[in-house]
């Protein structure tokens, strides 16, 4: 037995690829050939809907679904309200952010600084008491997640970065009470928003800066 | 409507469309490209505030200022200290390490108990009690080696057994035994010093000076600065100190201080001397006595040689000769002596470019016996009696900061002596030989965990002083050996006088009139000047030592002393294992250096395997030809062979301290080694 397709399969369906559906076959004997052959019947069929419903499906998941596959969300471990410290205390960014005497970049401040002012709670803030307690009497550093930390193969200067504005890579913190939340990648153990290389090479070619592979990587 | 086939293919071709539409491969491919280059073995930096901080190392050969550099507080690499007058800037192979070894997988963890062949952890406090009790139970019957020459260490381990009645604290061997031992015959108050820096000429006679005489790193600098011409005497011409010299002079191995004595008489014969005290005994023992051709039979350096190297000294203005042993130990005290002659003789003491006395320093222990006293003890020959039975052993032996399992001439002779000490305790940064050999291993915290000091190294120029602080805590569950020792006094009822080992450096800094709080921000104290007078150019004492001899003909053994390779406490590191060179180390089979003339009369050639055998021992070697060496002399690295301890350094090559046969000096009756005769046979 072998099976016979409708040679006019197009024109049978209206020419719709789109829409076949095989919805069963009759067999019967072929007079000619003396041997029963096997007519199969088709019906208009619509194939758009699967497909449309695979495409979103697939999109929810790409755009939805992924990233709470790869990312973890994190909180910091203390609550820190920048507003608090720019708004509430005018203190400059500078204050805790600073490059040391020799030109590296202190980026988030020790314990050791923060205790300057809070070696015991200033205020009412429960994180506050939070920091004093765990961190402060203890000695210990906070571990801060780090929003945009780029790899140990990467070397960054700051100071050669000094005259562009610190919101071209960074978020602005200034007024933020409660820290965003930090999307670590499983994968890859990065930050999502960890600055990617073409991101560099894209500010270097447009501010004249050299893409060369040992600027930054050394 | 059901889900048919159709239907189903026409839903994952959407959804491929939909996930091309998405950055799923994309970001997926991105993210699986950076996961495959961040394993979890992979080091991460710290990141942090960078700072210099200036300790004292003592990894190396001597003690000398480095400046550890940290971030974050984490050490991570250690550099030359610009402002220490022993390292001016600069570092050995050793000390350019020593941060690396800070966490070596060899270093010893935790307080560990031998429990049948091997060992499990205990508290520290469990440690402390077990070894109480065997220290009480022991009485005086307790002895105990340290390698720590300079610090005050080396103090509280002596007073402690002096509070127990025991004068078995000896100190391992080195160049300053032999120097101590000379400069006291010849009238010298405290340690002969050498001010390499302002001399014109310097006559090394053995001393290796770029790689075990003295203040190796000090005397590298003094050399680079070129305002001296350097010759050197001995049986190699070594990478280091000969092919920087001037001139090379080959010598027999362990005759170069003999050198002196035919250089005296024709110094003699020039008018020098006159009138100085011992001269007329001085004039009798080097022409008369032992002549210039004497000398030169001994030495194989020719008398137009020697009477060169003397009008070379005469027409210098700030001449300066220096004595000792090709490898850092081993000297006689009448070679050191030979060397301080000709100094004295020139009116080099006390002058700039000259020799200088530096004193001992004051007590600051109590009990302790002074420094002179515990150079004087001699560590070969008590373990070598004990070994024969000529001594009773010690119930308890301690060992502080040394490795003499491995690094004391015939080295299966210290473990039988071993063997007889019913309990033996090591204090050890590192697992080696010794500690393996023990019954109780105690961490002991590394020079950047804990504070340590140095006086005066041999070979310094001027009295100087150094305070090591600690500049991180513990990696490891360590404490400091000094720290561990002045507990255990107290737990055995012995005052010694302070109760931590900042108290004893204190009341050092003290003593010397040195500023405590400069100290301990890591700078360090320097005496104007030292004193040397009462110097007498020779005495029927020094008549007394017997001269070495080598047998015409014989084959002698030159070890070679190799900062890169190791020392005596400190094993090859991670850095030193990529600069070992194939005529050190072969195939992983040590090399015995020969020259092409030796190699012929021996019937041997390039890569021969071969068994060096001397009265003391024998190790396998492997021909490695090198113009670089005397006729009659073949040479080997030391510091190799080691059979404990890390990946870098185990099970690479042969001991060459099993080869090396002990004597003793005829006077002193101090242990003198370094120059076997051998023989070498195909293996």
């Amino acid at each position: 037995m072998f099976y016979n397709v409708c040679p006019n399969f197009s024109r049978v369906n209206g020419g719709c690829f789109f829409q076949i559906s095989v919805l069963g076959y009759q067999q019967k004997k072929d007079a000619k050939l003396g041997m029963e052959v096997m007519n199969v019947q088709r019906k208009k069929s619509c194939i758009m809907l699967p497909l449309l419903a695979g495409f979103v499906a697939a999109v929810a998941l790409g755009w939805w679904g992924y990233p709470k596959l790869v990312f973890s969300e994190k909180t910091q471990p203390i609550r820190f309200s920048h507003s608090v410290h720019v708004s509430g205390q005018g203190m400059d960014c500078t204050e805790c952010h600073f490059f040391r005497d020799d030109g590296s970049y202190a980026g988030l401040p020790t314990t050791e600084k923060c205790a300057e002012c809070h070696e015991e709670a200033v205020g009412e803030d429960p994180a506050e008491a939070m920091f004093v307690e765990k961190y402060v009497a203890e000695g210990k550093e906070v571990p801060w997640l780090v929003y945009q930390k780029q790899p140990d193969n990467v070397y960054f200067s700051h100071k050669a970065h000094e005259n562009q504005e610190c919101t071209d890579c960074h978020m602005d913190m200034s007024d933020v009470d409660t820290p965003q939340a930090y999307y670590h990648n499983k994968l890859t153990g990065y930050s999502k928003q960890t600055m990617k290389m073409w991101q560099c090479e894209r500010c270097h070619a447009e501010n004249g800066a050299s893409n060369a592979c040992y600027v930054c990587h050394k | 409507m059901g889900l048919d086939r159709r239907s189903f293919i026409a839903f994952l071709a959407g959804g491929t469309g939909g996930i091309l539409c998405t950055p799923v491969i994309w970001k997926g491919l991105d993210d699986i490209s950076i996961w495959s280059q961040n394993w979890p073995w992979i080091p991460k930096l710290k990141y942090g505030q960078r700072e210099k901080k200036p300790v004292v190392c003592k990894f190396g050969s001597d003690a000398y200022g480095v400046r550890v550099e940290t971030a974050a507080g984490r050490p991570f690499v250690a550099q030359g200290n610009p402002d220490h007058p022993l390292s001016k800037g600069g570092i050995c192979p050793l000390g350019a390490a020593s941060v690396q070894m800070l966490y070596s997988p060899s270093r010893v963890k935790a307080p560990m108990k031998k429990v049948g062949d091997g060992f499990e952890n205990i508290s520290w406090d469990e440690a402390g009690k077990l070894l109480a009790a065997k220290i009480k139970a022991a009485g005086s019957d307790v002895c105990a080696m340290t390698g720590d020459e300079t610090g005050t260490t080396a103090d509280i381990l002596a007073g402690f057994l002096a509070g127990l009645g025991s004068e078995a604290c000896f100190l391992m061997p080195s160049e300053s035994a032999p120097a101590a031992r000379a400069w006291e015959l010849l009238g010298g108050q405290g340690m002969p010093g050498y001010d390499i820096e302002h001399a014109d000429l310097v006559l090394s006679l053995g001393a290796d000076i770029h790689e075990s005489w003295g203040t190796v790193v000090r005397n590298g600098k003094a050399m680079a600065a070129d305002n001296a011409v350097y010759t050197y005497v001995g049986p190699v011409q070594k990478a280091g100190t000969s092919i920087s010299a001037k001139t090379w002079v080959a010598c027999a191995p362990g005759t170069e201080p003999l050198v002196a004595l035919g250089i005296a008489a024709y110094l003699i014969n020039a008018g020098k001397g006159v009138g100085m005290p011992g001269y007329d005994a001085l004039k009798e023992f080097v022409t008369l006595t032992n002549p210039p051709s004497r000398v030169a039979q001994a030495t194989g350096v020719s008398e137009a040689t020697m009477k060169q190297l003397a009008g070379a000294l005469l027409r210098a203005r700030r001449p300066l000769i220096l004595t000792g042993s090709e490898f850092g130990q081993g000297a006689d005290a009448l070679g050191c002596a030979a060397g301080l002659v000709l100094n004295v003789l020139l009116g080099r003491v006390n002058a700039k470019g000259g020799v200088t006395d530096i004193p001992f320093t004051a007590a600051v222990v109590n009990k302790a016996p002074d420094r002179r006293t515990l150079l004087a003890r001699d560590v070969v020959g008590y373990v070598q009696d004990v070994a024969q039975g000529k001594t009773k052993p010690a119930k308890v032996t301690l060992v502080v900061d040394a490795n003499p399992a491995y690094a004391l001439p015939q080295p299966e002779v210290t473990a039988k002596a071993f063997e007889k000490s019913d309990f033996v305790v090591s204090f050890s940064s590192f697992m080696d030989e010794t500690a393996a050999r023990a019954d109780l291993i105690l961490p002991a915290s590394y020079f950047i965990e804990a504070m340590d000091d140095a006086y005066a190294p041999y070979g310094s120029g001027q009295a100087n002083y150094s305070v090591s602080p600690a500049i991180i805590d513990p990696v490891f569950d360590t404490k400091s050996a000094a720290e561990v020792i002045l507990s255990l006094a107290a737990s055995t009822g012995i005052d010694l006088g302070v109760a931590s080992f900042e108290e004893a450096a204190k009341a050092r800094a003290e003593a010397l009139g040195a500023d405590w709080d400069t100290l301990a921000e890591g700078t360090a104290w320097v005496a104007e000047m030292s004193n040397g007078s009462g110097v007498s150019l020779w005495n029927d004492a020094l008549r007394a030592l017997s001269l070495a001899k080598v047998p015409a003909g014989a084959m002698i053994l030159a070890p070679l002393a190799r900062l890169h390779l190791g020392v005596d406490g400190t094993p090859t590191t991670p850095f030193g294992t990529i600069t070992i060179r194939n005529t050190e180390l072969k195939k992983n089979v040590l090399c015995v250096q020969m020259n092409a003339a030796t190699a012929g009369k021996l019937g041997m050639k390039q890569d021969d395997a071969v068994q060096v055998k001397s009265p003391a021992g024998s190790c396998k070697a492997v021909v490695s030809l090198s113009e670089a060496i005397m006729p009659g002399v073949v040479a080997m690295p030391l510091c190799l062979g080691h059979t404990v301890g890390d990946a870098f350094s185990k099970n690479k090559g042969d001991n060459v301290y099993k080869l090396l046969d002990v004597q003793r000096e005829g006077g002193t009756g101090m242990s003198v080694f370094g120059n076997p005769q051998v023989q070498i046979t195909k293996a």
